[in-house]
C-alpha cells in the first residue's frame, strides 16, 4: 500500500483534485460554540481549555501585544489539534509540510518585526547589540544578532516540520520493524511494541508541546516588539 | 393529481374559480411550508438528558434492533466478523505498519478514555453546576435584597405607627421648658420688685435714723447750751452727796452680817 517510506507525506487528492483544503478545515468542526447558556460537556471543556491557555499566554503583553490574542489563540488550537488528527491511523497531517508551516511562520514573525520597527525603531534596532559587549566585538556581534533575526523564521517552520515529521516516521519505521519481526520471533516484536506503544505516548505530547512552543516563540518575539 | 381533479371540480362549481387555473400549481404547493420569518429563537426545545446508546463505543443501538428481528442476538457481530475477515483474507486491508501503529494509537485512546473519562466528565459537569451556582447565587442574593428591603420597610411603616408617643414626649418637654421660663421670669420680676421695695424702705429707714440722730443731737445740744455753769456745779455737788449716802448704805448693809 505504501511503495515508499513518505507516502504519507504526500497531499492527498480525489481524482487529481487536492483535498487539502479540506484537510485544513477539517479541525473546526471539533470546536462548536455553545448556542445555549449551558453548554455541552466537550463545550464547556473546550471553553475552560481555552480560557487557561489565553490567561497563560497573554498575560505577559501589553495592550498592544493583547491585540493579537485572537490570532495566536487560532494558531495554538489549530496547531494542537492538527498534530493530534495527524496520529490517527491513515490520516494526513498539513503541519508535516514545510510549505504550510513556512507559510505559517514568515507572516507572523514578520508582522512582529514589522510593527517593532513602526512603533518603537530605537528599541527594535538595540535589540542586535546586547548590553555590556565590549567595544571589539560590536561589528561581529552585529551581524551574528542580524543573523539570528533573519533565522527565527526558518527556525520556526523548520522545527515544526522536522518534529511531526520525524514522529511521524518513527512511528512507522517501529510499526513496520515490528510487522516484520512477527514472523521472525514473537517475543522481540512484542518488546517492538511496546517501545512503539511509549513512542505513541511521546508523539501525543510532542503535538502539544511543539504547538505551544510554536506559538509561544512568536508570542516572545511579539513581547520583544511592543 | 386528486387535488387537481378537487381543483377541477371547484372550478365547475365556481365560475369565478376557473380564472384561477394559473395559481393550480402554486395551490399545489400551498401544502408546503415556506420558512418567511425567522425562526423563534426562544425558548429554545429541550436537548435530552443522555445522547443515543451506543455498544462497543462506535455503533449505535439501533443497528442491534435493526438487525435482530432478522438475525438475533449474534448478528451483527457475525456480520463484523465476516466482513473483517474478509477484508483481510482479500487484501482488500492490507497489514501494514500503519495497522501495528493504529493499534498501538487507538489502543491508547481506549485506554485513556476509560481511565480519565468519568474524571473528565465529573470535572465537566462540576464546571456546569460552578456556572449553575453563579447565576442561582445572582438570583439568590437579588431576592435576598428585595425580602430584606420589604421587611425594612414593614419595620419603618410599624415605627410610623409609634411615632405619637415622640410627639407626646417632645410636647411635654417643650412644656416643660416654657414653664421653666415662666417661672424664672417670675422669679426675676419678683426679685426686681422686691429689690426696688427694699431701696425705698432703706431710704426711708435711713432718713428716719438721721433725723433721730440730728433730733437728739439737736435736743443734746440745746440741753447742754441751757445747762448754766451754776447749775452744773449744783447738779455735781448733788450728785457727789448721794454717792456718800448711797456708800454709807451700803456699809451699813454690809456690816449687820457680821
Amino acid at each position: 500500500m505504501n511503495e515508499n517510506l513518505f507516502t504519507p507525506f504526500i497531499c492527498p487528492s480525489i481524482m487529481g483534485v487536492s483535498t487539502l483544503p479540506i484537510i485544513i478545515l477539517f479541525p473546526c468542526l471539533i470546536f462548536s460554540a455553545p448556542k445555549r447558556w449551558l453548554p455541552n460537556r466537550m463545550q464547556i471543556l473546550q471553553i475552560w481549555l481555552i480560557r487557561l491557555i489565553t490567561k497563560q499566554m497573554m498575560l505577559m503583553h501589553n495592550k498592544l501585544g493583547r491585540s493579537w490574542t485572537l490570532m495566536l489563540m487560532s494558531l495554538i488550537l489549530f496547531i494542537a489539534t492538527t498534530n493530534l488528527l495527524g496520529l490517527l491511523p491513515y490520516s494526513f497531517t498539513p503541519t508535516t509540510q514545510l510549505s504550510m508551516n513556512l507559510g505559517m511562520a514568515i507572516p507572523l514573525w514578520m508582522g512582529t518585526v514589522v510593527m517593532g520597527f513602526r512603533n518603537k525603531p530605537k528599541a527594535s534596532l538595540a535589540h542586535f547589540l546586547p548590553q555590556g559587549t565590549p567595544t571589539p566585538l560590536i561589528p561581529m556581534l552585529i551581524i551574528i544578532e542580524t543573523i539570528s533575526l533573519l533565522i527565527q523564521p526558518l527556525a520556526l517552520a523548520v522545527r515544526l516540520t522536522a518534529n511531526i515529521t520525524a514522529g511521524h516516521l518513527l512511528i512507522h519505521l517501529i510499526g513496520s520493524a515490528a510487522l516484520a519481526l512477527m514472523s521472525i520471533s514473537l517475543a522481540l516484536s512484542s518488546i517492538t511494541f511496546i517501545i512503539l506503544f511509549l513512542l505513541t505516548i511521546l508523539e501525543f505530547a510532542v503535538a502539544l508541546i511543539q504547538a505551544y512552543v510554536f506559538t509561544l516563540l512568536v508570542s516572545l518575539y511579539l513581547h520583544d516588539n511592543t | 393529481m386528486l387535488s387537481r381533479l378537487a381543483l377541477h371540480a371547484a372550478g365547475a362549481l365556481a365560475p369565478a374559480l376557473k380564472n384561477a387555473a394559473p395559481l393550480a400549481p402554486g395551490v399545489l404547493q400551498a401544502s408546503r411550508i415556506f420558512h418567511t420569518a425567522s425562526p423563534h429563537l426562544a425558548p429554545l426545545p429541550p436537548l435530552p438528558e443522555h445522547g443515543g446508546k451506543i455498544r462497543h463505543g462506535l455503533i449505535p443501538e439501533e443497528f442491534f434492533g435493526f438487525m435482530y428481528p432478522k438475525t438475533g442476538v449474534t448478528g451483527p457481530y457475525v456480520l463484523g466478523t465476516g466482513l473483517i475477515l474478509y477484508f483481510l483474507s482479500k487484501e482488500i486491508y492490507v497489514i501494514t505498519a500503519d495497522t501495528i501503529a493504529a493499534v498501538s494509537t487507538l489502543g491508547l485512546l481506549v485506554y485513556v478514555a476509560k481511565k480519565y473519562g468519568p474524571t473528565i466528565a465529573a470535572f465537566a459537569d462540576k464546571l456546569r453546576e460552578d456556572q449553575l451556582a453563579q447565576a442561582e447565587a445572582v438570583k439568590q442574593a437579588s431576592m435576598k435584597g428585595i425580602s430584606d428591603a420589604i421587611e425594612l420597610e414593614k419595620k419603618q411603616q410599624a415605627l410610623v405607627a409609634k411615632r405619637h408617643y415622640l410627639f407626646d414626649v417632645q410636647r411635654n418637654n417643650i412644656a416643660m421648658t416654657l414653664e421653666v421660663y415662666y417661672r424664672e421670669r417670675l422669679h426675676k420680676v419678683y426679685t426686681e420688685v422686691k429689690n426696688r421695695l427694699d431701696y425705698h424702705i432703706a431710704k426711708q429707714t435711713m432718713m428716719r435714723r438721721k433725723e433721730q440722730e440730728h433730733m437728739i443731737s439737736w435736743v443734746e445740744n440745746h440741753v447742754m447750751k441751757s445747762i448754766s455753769a451754776q447749775e452744773e456745779k449744783e447738779a455735781i455737788t448733788k450728785c457727789i452727796s448721794d454717792l456718800k449716802v448711797l456708800a454709807k448704805k451700803a456699809q451699813a448693809q454690809s456690816q449687820p452680817v457680821l
